[in-house]
């Protein structure tokens, strides 16, 4: 049970040379915002492998080394794609039984008469196991023994952005830290030339609603963990690009001389800072030269940019940030994170999902091939879900928002693979069997990458603040 | 395995760093508390429901009783015989303490001071924060010491047996001072001044012109808005605009002020209930609306007030009681002694705080004052106000259209044009011609395309076949009235005969139309020449004497558009005047026609005029002055297309300083909401009982309210700055001492409660906090007594010896070096690139380039970006447009919080974003080149390099960097003059006009400068 230095961590990237070099080791500014956050410890030998960050070592049996969260804002309508309810089609335009909904929270409807509506579309048995997939998710259906599908999630909030805060972040308290700064806080990054955490947004064509740089912020954990949102519009990210008129050995000369300028303070001045910025300029510059090869797509294959349904590289679209998401996790990034804001289908619900599912079934199931083809799956985990779900009462021609039980996916490293696990009740209204919480669904996926839930905290204002607050179990039934 | 353990180090390093000698009395304060609270008061605390095993250790009493087992915890002066050495020292896992579930350890020297602890009597004490305050004993002063905040430093400095540092040099000194006081760096001049001046009150002198400096203000905001959680947008699910920088430039005014700070505490907590309660106090005010709101569709008003409400107790406690009560929403706080009662009647305190839960006109909130509100509107209640910012802005707008006007006309062209209306004006005294005309009803107009987005399209006079015409010509000045109103599809095109005459401007007015009735007239405007060929004219900018409001983005759309709405006033003639873009000249046999779609039965008086300018409600013969004559004749006359576009253009910014009217977000008291005690903080669950507002039950000077008497806002104000109350000033000189020392006497700013940390010197704080309070909550007084002590004015290089005894530098041995908070980031590079527009304090938000497209994910309604286009670009940080759903990237990458909740401590990180963001970010950029030719037009003789550190580092040049910087100038000059179109780019980036002569040795200095304001030493207060 050793201790872990976090300080020299959140200061240096290079912790080893920084440690010996800087003749005071630890003070400054930084310093004394660590201490004052509680982070101030004695500093051990860090050790390598498993993990580059606050953690030492792992909990349980490290299935899965790195996260893709296809974060389906909006809600997806459980009903309509995972959850098929023959009774409530058969109530459908019917009343809906107010012994479900007496004393739940409701959103738009509030105040409505509440009618059942049925599910849209028909259901098949996929694959081996028979995972029950709609219609309009044939590639998803295709991979279906691949897939865990959880039919018993449940949320608190019912508002979007509330909702989002929650599933992200475990709590609604602005400035809880994100589960993939959590992850790279723990875990560090594989990778010194890209971000460690990395966000990209798409934009379907009904349902959209907005999304908060809020979502991906490292809230009271320090900035560096915060999560690196990729633009789909100018440079990939902010400021990666060189002033116009100053080339890349421009550049490195300008990099090379604020090197020099910053050695020579800190030959007179004792600020382990000034080591540490140096650092940052080293990986910074790196980063500027590791991006542009990210972006550049032309290793890969017409075949697979079809298998993807890419119509232009780089337009933004789901199915590119798909492909993006596998270079990423090629390449070492611990969490990617991908929004396609699409499921808020208050009206239009028929049409909504059919666009909806043309654009996402495809490449969601590309990815998930692609990276199994290249023994990347086995140790990359894959959850697919919005913030919550949509009821099983109609709002119009569409559905409105649902928290009390939903269905989303899973697939990769530890995961059951072609499961499915919890169930609703008759009706598709609340999780009754097996019921899956956020936290536990944190600390299920911890879990998977070797962490126990607990041991994942840092203090603030006099509590240990934690991803699954003081809740959360690990659900076994997901776990192959 | 425990990975992590975060909890346990802070305890473990607060006594190591702080604890006692093994010789020395153990303090229950410094020593177990923390150690107590973090692994015992979970299960043997405050909160009864989580209590285990009928055990309580948080008070003495209890902690000597018998627990449920039969053991006594704790037998003061026996160790051996009480229970809680036993299990702490138990080596059997089902008996050690802190047990497996807790995931708690301690480690043997904690183990060891608890056992001493007993062994000494196991003496409790208060919580240090939580007992009234007393002015400590002065220790004596170091040799040659003044301040009494050496004495308390120096005292424990000379108890260790280390020395302090050497002062800093002047130099140094004045900089760290300057960018503390004022976030600006000094100047060389400044530099320059204070290194000759060999009075020995020359800091002192220094000081004092800082304090009395407006940045003072400024950079005193920083710190204050972060607690306030200011921000100009909502926060919630659509991110809307919100109506609140006057209440930034309130908090600005009171540090310049120095408003004595229980002052600034009644007015922000409770400024609209003082008597006779000014506009300023009710812009204070504003304080209580800087929650974060929605208005997303299918949220629920009594959940989201619920979450107002808790989040306005967590703000509050946490800027003014330094106490973490987010707990106590679901439950009794497990560490400290708040219940949560405690939390609930401090929200009953703002029960009455006008607000809605979801600021939309949905048809499940049926709420009279939201009818009609959308996305665009703003969040009532607000105040109407006026800044001083914006008047000074409009004056000098208005000054800078007549100073080019007047550049632009020959003078005696425009006494011709006069003299030429002379005879027009002596019949038209007000310069409004009321022509002869006649009219016709249209059936189905084809519509015009709307010119702006969302405008109602404008009709179309020269289209659609007349269905009706007036019987008889209407007579000069007759207004149109109609006998029956017009049927969907059908409108009115009146046909005028003003005869040869230039119209610059038209008015319609409502003379008898009968009070209250709405009215809504879409107007179009064609000419019909004596070939009965017809073209349209296209209005310009319209504005009419009472219309309805309308907001884009939260702001007040200015003028009227094509569409003129209103509810007919009681008293005077609504009229709306539209100057046509631009003045046409009518031949005598021309007709005017003007399309009024939507006109009902009042009569309608239509107008022209000659006369143009840019305000279309003051426009006529009346100009007097030269200045006034040249811009009507430009509007009137335009002699030049391009002239006419720009004064346009800049009257258009000129109507943006709205008068110097603004509005601004205040609290409005209404019957007070019903707070109940929220089981779980479910706010569905109504079985908690109903509570009044009353001051925390575990702070001394206790306030409650009786069925008879309602404690409000300004009690709790009043309490707060009370004798009684003594965590107020303690947060507040703990916080202030952060800013000079980068760090607090307690080093969690947020938290003072028992899990945060004990004091490093609790006598020096509370002789802080006495002094503060006794000597009228004077800010600047104590600020001077801080920054002039020799503690303050110590060398920051850290001292490598002490790294082992001292690894915090708690002791303040020396200062510490810290970087520059994100605001200061920028505004140091801007002042010493010369860039800074520093002259104007106050005013609305700017905003400064931004990365395209990076508001892509904002709906509700969808926004774009527009970079401030004039000196606004280079305003201070702190005026920066704060988005709290995707703050500036600068601004993140710098650590300043999105300001969602209150904020009292700032991270301090150290990333490549940082890199990434000074090499890369256009304001960076533009900073160096501007910067180097601020350089390049000093005399070629001067010592260029010499001045560029005097100017971004406060010293002179070293030789190696000189050396260094010069080879370094002369490769890049080589480069640029090899590559020309580079250095013609690279000069480009931002709005500052390129230098015109030696692009490359400009392009080869930005450079140069570039590497400056990269460097650490400038982005850091050494």
């Amino acid at each position: 049970m050793r201790p872990y230095d976090p300080i020299a961590h959140a200061l240096s990237i290079n912790r080893r040379s920084f440690l010996t070099k800087s003749a005071y080791g630890l003070g400054g500014a930084a310093f004394a915002m660590l201490a004052a956050r509680g982070l101030a410890a004695p500093a051990p030998a860090p050790q390598k492998g498993w993990s580059r960050g606050a953690l030492r070592s792992p909990d349980f049996p490290v299935k899965a080394k790195r996260v893709i969260f296809l974060c389906m804002a909006g809600g997806p309508p459980h009903l309509e794609l995972f959850d098929p309810k023959p009774v409530l089609k058969k109530l459908d335009g019917q009343p809906f039984p107010e012994s479900f909904t007496k004393g739940q929270q409701i959103a738009q409807l509030q105040g409505a008469v509440l009618k059942a509506r049925g599910g849209s579309f028909d259901f098949k048995k996929w694959g081996k196991a028979g995972t029950e997939i709609t219609d309009i998710f044939p590639y998803l259906g295709s991979i279906a023994d691949d897939l865990c599908v959880v039919r018993s999630m449940k949320t608190e909030q019912i508002n979007h952005d509330t909702a989002h805060a929650f599933f992200n972040t475990g709590s609604i308290i602005k400035g809880r830290p994100c589960m993939g700064s959590w992850l790279l806080y723990g875990l560090g990054s594989e990778t010194e030339n890209l971000p460690g955490y990395i966000v990209l947004t798409s934009a379907g064509r009904t349902g959209q609603q907005p999304i908060s740089s809020r979502q991906w912020s490292s809230g009271v954990l320090p900035s560096k963990y915060q999560g690196i949102q990729f633009q789909s519009k100018g440079e990939a990210v902010h400021y990666i690009g060189n002033p116009q008129g100053v080339c890349q050995s421009t550049q490195r000369q300008v990099v090379d001389e604020i090197r020099r300028l910053n050695g020579g303070l800190a030959e007179e001045t004792v600020d382990p800072e000034i080591a540490t910025r140096v650092a940052q300029y080293e990986m910074a510059f790196k980063m500027q030269t590791s991006v542009p090869e990210l972006l550049d797509f032309k290793s890969e294959s017409p075949k697979t940019i079809e298998a993807y349904g890419i119509k232009e590289i780089g337009d933004g679209s789901f199915a590119s940030n798909c492909l993006m998401a596998r270079r990423l996790a090629e390449r070492g990034v611990r969490m990617i994170q991908l929004y396609h804001r699409a499921w808020d289908l208050h009206g239009g619900l028929d049409n909504g999902m059919k666009m909806g599912a043309q654009d996402v079934d495809k490449a969601t199931a590309a990815l998930i091939n692609d990276l199994k083809e290249r023994g990347l799956l086995e140790d990359t985990l894959i959850l697919w879900g919005g913030e919550f779900g949509r009821t099983p009462m109609g709002q119009g021609s569409g559905r409105d928002h649902h928290i009390a039980g939903y269905s989303v996916f899973l697939a990769g490293g530890g995961v059951k693979a072609g499961t499915t696990y919890g169930a609703t009740d008759e009706l598709g209204y609340h999780a009754v069997t097996n019921v899956v919480g956020v936290h536990d669904l944190h600390a299920t996926m911890l879990a998977l990458m070797g962490i126990d839930h607990h041991n994942l905290s840092v203090k603030y204002q006099g509590l240990d603040v934690r991803l699954t607050g003081i809740a959360g179990k690990v659900v076994k039934g997901i776990m192959a | 395995m425990r990975a992590y353990l975060s909890t346990l180090l802070l305890a473990a390093s607060a006594t190591t760093r702080l604890g006692a000698a093994s010789d020395d009395a153990v303090s229950f304060n410094r020593d177990i508390r923390p150690i107590m609270s973090d692994t015992c008061f979970h299960c043997h605390g405050f909160d009864a429901k989580s209590r285990k095993g009928q055990l309580r250790l948080d008070i003495r009493e209890e902690s000597l009783k018998a627990g449920k087992s039969g053991a006594i915890a704790i037998v003061p002066g026996k160790p051996d015989d009480s229970e809680i050495i036993k299990r702490i020292f138990a080596t059997d896992p089902d008996d050690v303490m802190p047990n497996k579930e807790a995931h708690k350890t301690l480690t043997p020297a904690q183990k060891e001071l608890f056992r001493r602890w007993v062994a000494q009597g196991a003496l409790y004490e208060a919580h240090w924060s939580y007992v009234p305050l007393k002015s400590p004993a002065i220790p004596a002063l170091p040799t040659g010491g003044r301040n009494p905040i050496d004495a308390f430093i120096g005292a424990k400095l000379a108890e260790k047996r280390i020395a302090a540092s050497p002062e800093a040099s002047k130099e140094r000194l004045l900089r760290r001072v300057t960018l503390d006081l004022t976030g600006l760096p000094p100047t060389p001049a400044e530099l320059a001044s204070f290194v000759a001046d060999t009075a020995t009150d020359s800091y002192e002198k220094q000081v004092d012109r800082l304090l009395a400096s407006p940045h003072f203000g400024e950079r005193m905001a920083v710190w204050w808005l972060d607690v306030a959680r200011f921000a100009d947008t909502v926060g919630f699910h659509g991110d809307q605009n919100q109506r609140i920088f006057p209440y930034r430039d309130y908090v600005i005014k009171a540090f310049n002020t120095n408003k004595p700070f229980d002052a600034f505490t009644r007015e922000q907590l409770a400024g609209d209930l003082l008597p006779g309660s000014t506009e300023e106090q009710k812009v204070a005010s504003g304080y209580n609306r800087l929650n974060m709101m929605t208005r997303e569709g299918g949220a629920q008003p009594k959940e989201y007030l619920a979450k107002y409400g808790a989040e306005r107790v967590r703000s509050v406690s946490s800027a003014w009681l330094g106490s973490t009560f987010g707990c106590a929403e679901c439950h009794d706080h497990k560490f400290d002694p708040i219940k949560s009662a405690d939390f609930y009647s401090l929200q009953a305190f703002f029960a009455d705080v006008k607000q809605w839960g979801v600021y939309a006109d949905y048809n499940y909130t049926p709420e009279p004052e939201l009818r009609g509100v959308n996305n665009d509107s703003p969040f009532p209640p607000e105040v109407k106000t006026t800044s001083p910012y914006l008047q000074k802005q409009d004056a000098r707008a208005r000054r800078e259209i007549a100073a080019f006007a007047q550049a632009k006309t020959d003078p005696a062209k425009v006494a011709a044009w006069m003299a030429s209306l002379k005879d027009y004006t002596e019949r038209n005294p007000d310069g409004w011609l009321k022509p002869l005309g006649s009219f016709e009803i249209h059936k189905a107009p084809v519509a015009a395309a709307p010119v702006n987005k969302g405008a109602k399209p404008a009709p179309n006079p020269s289209t659609g076949t007349p269905v009706a015409s007036s019987a008889q010509p209407l007579a000069a000045g007759q207004p149109v009235g109609l006998k029956k109103a017009l049927t969907k599809g059908e409108n009115l095109v009146v046909a005028l005969k003003p005869g040869a005459l230039r119209v610059a401007a038209l008015r319609l007015s409502l003379p008898d139309a009968k009070p209250g009735t709405r009215s809504s007239l879409t107007v179009g405007f064609a000419v019909r020449n004596a070939a009965g060929k017809e073209r349209k004219l296209a209005a310009g900018f319209a504005d009419a004497s009472i219309h309805d409001i309308k907001y884009a983005g939260g702001a007040e759309t200015l003028g009227i558009g094509t569409t003129w709405a209103l509810t007919v006033p009681t008293a005077g003639t609504a009229r709306a005047v539209w100057l046509l873009d631009t003045p046409v000249d009518l031949a005598e046999t021309d007709t005017l026609l003007v399309a009024i779609d939507g006109a009902g039965l009042q009569p309608i008086e239509i107008a022209v005029t000659p006369f143009g300018g840019y305000d279309p409600l003051t426009v006529g013969p009346t100009a007097k002055s030269a200045a006034e004559q040249a811009v009507a004749y430009l509007y009137s006359v335009q002699p030049t297309r391009a002239d006419f576009d720009q004064v346009k253009l800049m009257a258009a910014k000129l109507r943006d300083y709205r008068r110097g009217e603004a509005w601004s977000l205040v609290t409005e008291a209404r019957a007070p909401l019903t707070v109940r005690v929220l089981p779980r903080g479910n706010f569905l669950d109504t079985s908690g009982p109903i509570v009044l507002p009353a001051t925390p039950s575990f702070l001394p000077g206790l306030r409650t309210s009786t069925e008879q008497q309602r404690l409000t806002r300004l009690d709790l104000a009043n309490w707060i700055t009370s004798q009684d109350n003594p965590i107020t000033a303690r947060t507040v000189m703990n916080r202030l001492w952060q800013i000079f020392h980068g760090s607090g006497l307690s080093a969690n700013l947020d938290d003072l409660g028992s899990q945060g940390e004990p004091p490093s010197h609790p006598e020096l704080l509370d002789w802080l906090a006495v002094e503060f309070r006794n000597h009228g909550w004077d800010v600047k007084r104590m600020a001077r007594l801080m920054v002039t002590s020799r503690t303050y004015r110590q060398s920051s290089s850290l001292r490598p010896e002490l790294k082992e005894i001292d690894p915090n530098n708690r002791w303040l041995a020396s200062q510490n070096p810290r970087r520059l908070d994100a605001e200061f980031v920028r505004d140091n590079a801007l002042a010493i690139a010369g860039l800074l527009n520093a002259e104007d304090v106050g005013g609305p938000s700017v905003k400064p380039y931004q990365p395209e497209g990076y508001y892509e994910p904002l709906q509700f309604p969808n926004r774009s970006y527009a970079a401030s286009k004039d000196a606004e670009q280079w305003r201070r940080g702190l005026y920066m447009h704060w988005q709290r759903m995707f703050l500036h990237p600068m601004l993140v990458n710098f650590d300043a919080p999105a300001r969602d909740e209150c904020v009292a401590l700032r991270s301090y990180s150290n990333t490549p974003q940082q890199a990434l963001t000074l090499l890369n970010d256009p304001t960076f950029v533009e900073a160096a080149r501007v910067f180097a030719t601020r350089l390049l037009a000093r005399p070629a003789g001067e010592d260029r390099l010499d001045q560029a550190f005097r100017l971004a580092m406060g010293r002179g040049v070293k030789p190696a960097e000189r050396t260094s910087l010069t080879k370094l100038i002369a490769d890049q000059t080589a480069y640029y003059t090899a590559n020309p179109d580079e250095a013609t780019k690279l000069l480009k980036v931002g709005l500052t006009p390129p230098p015109t002569v030696d692009p490359a040795a400009h392009a080869a200095w930005t450079q140069a400068c570039r590497v400056l304001l990269n460097s650490h030493e400038t982005i850091t207060r050494y």
